[in-house]
C-alpha cells in the first residue's frame, strides 16, 4: 500500500480535530446504543415467542395457538412419561382412564396433576377483542378528528379561540393513559351506565388518539398547494365543492397513514381499556349467544394487551407459562410492529410521490 | 346615496332564472358545513372539559370522606393512642440499634479477630443481657398500648356498624319500606363515655413514664463498654440517641394533655393528609391512611432514572441524526427510533419481568461493579429496572422532538458560523444547540410528561411496594421497590367497593396525575414560546 499523497494544503493532526472525532463518536454510540437497545427486546421477544406461533411441519403456523380460547393447561406424569394437556383434552383423557380401568375391574387411578391457568389453548378471543377495539375506535376518532381538522385548516382564521382550541389539543395529547381509564370509566361505565363494553372502550380510545388524528390530519391538509383550492373557487365552486373535491381527496393518503401511526397506539395501550372494556377471561366470542343486536355493543372483550398484561403479572414463569407469555407477546408486537412499519413506509413513499 | 333606497323606489327587475338557495335556520348550506366542522373542532375542549368534570364528579367527596375518616380517628381514641405507640416504636427502633451494634461486633470478632462464633457470643453476653433489659424496660407500655388498642378498636368498629345500618335504613326509606326501615335500630354512639376508660388510663400512663424515664437514666449509665474498640462511637452515639428519646417524653405528654376527641378536623386536614400523607395504608384494622408522598416519590425517581438514560441517549441521537450523521444513515436511524415508539409499553413491561430484572441483578453481582451504590440488588424488579425501560419509552419522544427543534435553527446560524473559521463540533455545542435549547427543554419536559403517566411499566416492573425508600444509604435508593401513582390506580381500582372512600382516594390521585401533565404540557409549551429564536 502507497503511502497517502502528501501536499501542502494538507490538514495538520491537531488536538481539535482529534476531539471533534472523539466527540463525534460519542454522539454516534448514542444513537447507535438507542437502536441496540430496541433491537435486543425485540429480538428476544421474536426469538423466544417464535416457537410458539410457528411450527417446523406443515402448515408451518400453529393454528390452535391462533384459532381457539384460552385453557388451563395440566402438566402430570402418566405411565412414566411426562404429559400435558389443555383442560378440555385433560377431562377427556380422565374419563377414557376411568372408563379403561372399569372395563378392567380396577378402581379409577387418580391423576395428580399440576394446573397453570391460560397456558394452554390459544389467544383467539384476544386478537378478535382488539381488532374490534381499534377498527370501532379509529371509526370514531378519525370522523371528529377529520372533521375538526378541515376546520382548523380551512375555516378557522387566527383568533384567540382557535388559539384556545389548539392549546387544548396540544394539552389533550399529554394526558396520562390511565387519567383517560378513569375518565371513561367515571363517565361511560357509571354515569352512562354502560358498563364494562366495547362501547365505552371505544369512546374511551379515540379520545385517547384524538389530538394525534387531528395534528396528523391537519399536516397533511396544509400540505395541499393554496392553488388547488384558488382555482376551485375560481370557476364558481363553492367552499364545501372545493374542500370536497379539490383538497380531501389530496389529502387522504396522508390522513390515513399518519393515522395509522394512532392506530398502533390504540392497540398498544392497555391502561384505558383495564377498567372500560377488557375482561380478563370471557368463554364466549363476541358474536356468540347475542339476545338482541344491540347487545354488542354492551358486552366487554378480551384484549391482547390486558391478557399479557394478566399472563405475565398473574401466573409464574417457567416452562410451560412461558410459551403463552412470549407467544402472545410476540402476536401483540408483531401486528403493532406490522401496522408501524406500514405507516412508516407508506409516508415515506408518499412523501415523494405528490410533487406540486 | 346608499343603494338601498335607491332599489326601493325603483320597481324589483324581473329574472329569467331565480336561484333559490337552500337555508335551514337562517344558514346556507356552506354555513351549515361550516358550523358543523366548527363544532367539532371543539371536540378537544370539550374533552378536556368532560375529563375535569367526571374526574372531579367521582373524587371530590374524597375530602370530605377522608375528614370524617380523620374524625373517627380522633373520636375513638385512634389518634390518642397512637401517640403512646409512636413512643413505643421510637423504642423499638433503639432496640434495632443495639441489635445491629451486636451483629457488626460479631462479625468484627469473627473475621478481624478470629474468634469462632460460640466465643464471641460468649464475650457479648454481658452485651446480650445488657439489650434484654433495655428491651424489657419498654414491657408496661407495651402491655397499655396493646390494651388500648383493643378498645379503641371496638369503639371504631361499633360507629362503623352503626353507619352500615344507618345507610341500611336510609336505602329501605329510598325503596318506601318505611316499616322495616324504621324497624332497623341504631343507637348513636357515645364517645364521651365510651372513651373514658381510655382517658382513665392517664395517670396510670403518667407514672409509668416516670419510671421509664427514670429506668432509661439509669440504663444509659450503664451502657457496656464497646465490645471492640472500633464501635466506640457506635455506642456514644446509642447514648445519646436514648438520652434524645427520654427528653422527648414531656412534649409526648404535653400532647397528649392538649388531646381532646371532642376538637373537630378541619377541612384542610383532610386536604393535607393527602397530599402531604406519608402513609398509603388501606383495609387496615387499625387506620387507613390515604397519603400520596411515597407515590409521587415512587412516581418521581423511576422519571429521574429513565430520564437519566434518555436525556443523553435522546439528545446525542437527535445530534448525531440533525448535525453529524450521512444521509443515508438519517434515513436509516429515524424510521428505526420511530418504530421503538410503537413497542406497546404492555410488552416492555413483560421484558422487564422476564428479562431484564433478571438480567440487571446477575450484572449487579459481578464483582468489580461492587462500588456502585445499592449493588448487588436485593430486588429483581425495582425502580431501576422500571426507570430503564421508561428510558427506553422517553428516548423517541425526545428525541423526535428535539430533532424537530434542531432542524428549525436557521442555516444561516451555521453558515456564519462557518464562515467565522469554527470548526464543525464547535459550532455544534456553540451555536445549534444553544439556538435549539429551548425546544430541546421542551422535548425533555414532554419526555417527563410521557413517562410519568406510563402505568403498564412501572405496574410490572417496579415491584409495587408502597413505601418511601429509606435514602439513608443515599443512591441504593434507587434499587429498592417502589409503588408509584398510575400503578396504585391501575392495580387497585379493579378491586375498590364503588364510591367507597378508597375508591375515590384513587380517583382523587387520577386528578393530581391530570394536573400535573397539563402543568408539564403548559410550562413545555411555554418554554418553547418564550425562547424561541425568530427567524427572520
Amino acid at each position: 500500500m502507497s503511502a497517502p499523497a502528501t501536499h501542502l494544503f494538507q490538514a495538520k493532526p491537531s488536538f481539535a480535530r482529534t476531539a471533534e472525532k472523539g466527540v463525534f463518536w460519542l454522539f454516534r454510540s448514542a444513537a447507535y446504543l438507542v437502536l441496540l437497545c430496541g433491537a435486543l427486546v425485540f429480538a428476544d421477544i421474536v426469538i423466544k415467542g417464535a416457537p410458539a406461533v410457528f411450527t417446523t411441519t406443515f402448515p408451518f403456523v400453529n393454528t390452535v395457538f391462533l384459532t381457539e380460547a384460552p385453557e388451563s393447561l395440566y402438566v402430570f406424569e402418566h405411565e412414566g412419561a411426562k404429559r400435558e394437556m389443555g383442560d378440555r383434552e385433560f377431562r377427556a383423557f380422565r374419563e377414557q382412564e376411568a372408563a379403561k380401568a372399569a372395563a378392567q375391574g380396577r378402581k379409577a387411578p387418580e391423576i395428580k396433576a399440576t394446573s397453570f391457568v391460560y397456558s394452554a389453548g390459544g389467544i383467539f378471543p384476544c386478537i378478535v377483542g382488539t381488532v374490534l377495539l381499534v377498527v370501532g375506535s379509529m371509526t370514531i376518532a378519525l370522523t371528529l378528528g377529520v372533521a375538526s381538522a378541515i376546520y382548523l385548516s380551512e375555516y378557522a382564521r387566527q383568533s384567540p379561540l382557535v388559539s384556545f382550541i389548539r392549546l387544548a389539543i396540544l394539552n389533550l395529547a399529554g394526558v396520562p393513559s390511565i387519567v383517560f381509564g378513569l375518565f371513561g370509566m367515571g363517565m361511560f361505565v357509571i354515569f352512562l351506565e354502560w358498563n364494562v363494553s366495547l362501547l365505552a372502550g371505544w369512546f374511551t380510545l379515540a379520545f385517547m388518539v384524538l389530538p394525534v388524528v387531528i395534528t396528523a390530519s391537519e399536516e397533511s391538509l396544509k400540505s395541499v398547494p393554496k392553488g388547488f383550492r384558488e382555482g376551485s373557487l375560481a370557476l364558481g365552486a363553492t367552499k364545501w365543492q372545493t374542500i370536497r373535491k379539490a383538497v380531501l381527496p389530496y389529502a387522504l393518503p396522508g390522513i390515513l397513514t399518519s393515522s395509522i401511526l394512532g392506530i398502533a397506539r390504540v392497540a398498544g395501550e392497555t391502561a384505558p381499556i383495564m377498567f372500560t372494556a377488557a375482561y380478563v377471561v370471557r368463554d364466549k366470542l363476541p358474536w356468540e349467544g347475542l339476545q338482541h343486536a344491540g347487545d354488542f355493543f354492551f358486552q366487554g372483550v378480551m384484549a391482547l394487551p390486558y391478557h399479557i398484561y394478566v399472563v405475565s403479572s398473574k401466573i409464574p414463569q417457567n416452562e410451560y407459562t412461558e410459551r403463552v407469555q412470549y407467544g402472545t407477546a410476540f402476536v401483540f408486537l408483531f401486528i403493532v410492529a406490522l401496522i408501524a412499519a406500514t405507516s412508516i413506509a407508506l409516508r415515506n413513499k408518499l412523501r415523494g410521490r405528490y410533487k406540486w | 346615496m346608499p343603494p338601498e333606497t335607491n332599489s326601493a323606489a325603483l320597481p324589483s327587475p324581473t329574472f329569467n332564472i331565480v336561484k333559490r338557495r337552500l337555508s335551514f335556520f337562517g344558514l346556507t348550506l356552506d354555513e351549515c358545513i361550516q358550523v358543523f366542522f366548527g363544532g367539532n373542532a371543539f371536540v378537544a375542549v370539550v374533552i378536556l372539559g368532560l375529563i375535569t368534570y367526571f374526574l372531579f364528579r367521582e373524587g371530590a367527596e374524597f375530602f370530605g370522606q377522608n375528614r370524617q375518616n380523620l374524625t373517627v380517628y380522633r373520636q375513638a381514641g385512634l389518634e390518642y393512642v397512637d401517640f403512646m405507640r409512636r413512643q413505643e416504636q421510637a423504642h423499638t427502633a433503639l432496640t434495632r440499634d443495639l441489635f445491629e451494634l451486636r451483629m457488626r461486633a460479631v462479625s468484627d470478632m469473627t473475621t478481624r479477630q478470629g474468634l469462632t462464633l460460640a466465643e464471641a457470643n460468649q464475650r457479648l453476653a454481658s452485651f446480650d443481657d445488657y439489650a434484654g433489659r433495655f428491651d424489657d424496660a419498654i414491657g408496661p407500655l407495651r402491655g397499655m398500648v396493646a390494651d388500648l388498642t383493643e378498645v379503641a378498636t371496638a369503639i371504631k368498629t361499633k360507629f362503623n356498624i352503626n353507619q352500615d345500618k344507618l345507610e341500611e335504613r336510609e336505602q329501605l326509606q329510598s325503596a318506601g319500606r318505611t316499616v322495616e326501615a324504621n324497624a332497623v335500630k341504631v343507637e348513636p354512639v357515645d364517645f364521651a363515655s365510651e372513651i373514658a376508660p381510655i382517658l382513665a388510663t392517664r395517670d396510670a400512663y403518667l407514672e409509668n413514664n416516670r419510671v421509664l424515664a427514670a429506668e432509661f437514666a439509669k440504663l444509659v449509665e450503664q451502657v457496656p463498654a464497646a465490645p471492640t474498640p472500633k464501635l466506640q462511637g457506635a455506642v456514644e452515639r446509642f447514648k445519646v440517641k436514648v438520652k434524645a428519646y427520654v427528653a422527648t417524653f414531656p412534649s409526648i405528654e404535653a400532647e397528649m394533655a392538649a388531646w381532646d376527641f371532642r376538637k373537630s378536623v378541619p377541612l384542610w386536614k383532610a386536604f393535607s393528609a393527602f397530599i402531604f400523607g406519608r402513609q398509603w395504608l388501606t383495609a387496615s384494622f387499625w387506620q387507613d391512611w390515604y397519603g400520596v408522598v411515597p407515590l409521587f416519590v415512587g412516581s418521581l425517581m423511576v422519571s429521574m432514572v429513565a430520564l437519566f438514560l434518555a436525556i443523553p441517549l435522546g439528545v446525542g441521537a437527535a445530534v448525531y441524526v440533525n448535525q453529524i450523521a450521512s444521509l443515508r444513515e438519517q434515513r436509516f436511524i429515524k424510521p428505526c427510533i420511530e418504530f421503538i415508539s410503537a413497542f406497546p409499553s404492555v410488552v416492555l413491561g413483560f421484558f422487564g419481568i422476564a428479562v431484564l430484572g433478571e438480567a440487571l441483578r446477575a450484572l449487579s453481582q459481578v464483582t468489580w461493579l461492587q462500588w456502585l451504590p445499592g449493588f448487588p440488588i436485593a430486588e429483581r424488579l425495582n425502580a431501576l429496572t422500571a426507570g430503564c425501560l421508561l428510558g427506553l419509552i422517553a428516548i423517541p419522544t425526545i428525541f423526535t422532538l428535539a430533532e424537530d427543534a434542531l432542524q428549525n435553527v436557521p442555516r444561516a446560524f451555521k453558515e456564519a458560523s462557518y464562515a467565522l473559521g469554527a470548526t464543525r463540533l464547535q459550532t455544534i455545542t456553540k451555536i445549534v444547540v444553544p439556538a435549539g435549547l429551548s425546544g430541546i427543554i421542551s422535548a425533555i419536559l414532554l419526555g417527563l410528561g410521557r413517562v410519568i403517566g406510563e402505568t403498564m411499566v412501572v405496574l410490572l416492573c417496579a415491584g409495587n411496594r408502597i413505601a418511601i425508600p429509606d435514602f439513608t444509604e443515599g443512591l441504593s435508593a434507587f434499587v429498592q421497590p417502589v409503588h408509584t401513582m398510575t400503578g396504585i390506580v391501575a392495580q387497585e381500582m379493579g378491586e375498590v367497593v364503588r364510591g367507597g372512600i378508597h375508591y375515590r382516594a384513587l380517583f382523587v390521585v387520577g386528578i393530581f396525575l391530570f394536573f400535573l401533565s397539563l402543568g408539564i404540557n403548559f410550562l413545555a409549551q411555554k418554554i418553547v414560546r418564550r425562547y424561541r429564536i425568530s427567524i427572520g
